[in-house]
């Protein structure tokens, strides 16, 4: 039986290695004409994220919108289909779920091996480390 | 971006299940990319077994590990796909972290659990070691 990577999820940062990621997942995409879903995802700290007014803060939304551009752009370029997703809410955790989801249909996650946080950090970033325990689905860490 | 990235791809096996599964999402990429596939089949040195029974225990997994090579082989071609074998002995992670680099592999494609049970609701100890000190991308097969 063959396994078939069609949908492929990409968590993005906006860091360096978050993009290498991409660029990766759009290799692969290419191979198996699959398509990316790029996912953006506003840190908000526990207490906001219930809140209903934690989500208002424009102003980070729109760099996370900028982001999610560029990534289409990077795709278009190529000839992959992105689509975009913004969520609020803790990195790791919201990832996670969202490969997890049956509903999004994800294949494999792409991440990079290291993002925004703990830069001075040799190993694996937390968040990275965190997808790669908690996903059900194959994950790609690309170094 | 280059043309091909992962040219050569490197399956450590243990006898798993999940082994198993990576061994075919291996396949599968091989095909896709037209890469070369690299079996490794580590034999456990560093744990401190009974010194008496050491050489016959060795002898056993030596035997294990070449059957689980040569059972991999057959599921690599069937597909047609040729595959270079490799049996070493020592510390599992250092071998194949060793083997990646002097094989110049562009990706190693673990199962997320082995053969312990201890950590069977999280990831493997094995694959988490490779995750976070490989210098090559790794793909976790669940």
């Amino acid at each position: 039986m063959a396994i078939k990577t069609k949908k492929i999820l990409v968590p993005l940062d906006g860091s360096k290695n978050s993009l290498r990621g991409l660029d990766m997942a759009i290799h692969l995409a290419r191979q198996s004409q699959g398509t990316i879903t790029a996912l953006a995802v506003k840190t908000v700290p526990g207490i906001y994220a219930i809140h209903p007014l934690g989500f208002l803060d424009f102003n980070s939304m729109k760099e996370i919108k900028k982001l999610l551009a560029d990534a289409k752009l990077r795709a278009a370029k190529k000839g992959i289909q992105l689509t975009g997703k913004a969520i609020a809410g803790d990195p790791g955790y919201d990832i996670a779920r969202f490969a997890n989801n049956s509903k999004n249909r994800i294949d494999m996650v792409v991440v990079g091996a290291r993002g925004r946080s703990s830069a001075k950090e040799i190993f694996l970033g937390s968040v990275s480390n965190y997808v790669l325990h908690k996903s059900k689905k194959p994950v790609l860490v690309v170094k | 971006m280059t043309a091909n990235n992962f040219k050569k791809i490197l399956v450590p096996l243990d006898g798993s299940t999940y082994s198993e599964k990576a061994l075919k999402r291996a396949c599968e990429l091989v095909e896709a990319f037209d890469s070369k596939l690299l079996l490794l089949y580590v034999v456990e040195k560093s744990i401190p077994i009974n010194l008496l029974d050491r050489k016959e225990y060795l002898e056993i997994l030596r035997k294990f590990g070449n059957k689980t090579l040569q059972k991999a082989n057959v599921v690599a071609s069937q597909k047609n796909i040729s595959s270079k074998l490799l049996l070493k002995e020592g510390n599992i992670v250092n071998e194949i972290e060793k083997v990646a680099k002097k094989e110049k592999c562009d990706l190693i494609i673990v199962g997320s659990k082995g053969l312990g049970s201890v950590t069977r609701l999280l990831l493997g100890s094995i694959s988490n070691k490779i995750s976070q000190s490989s210098s090559c991308s790794v793909l976790i097969v669940k």
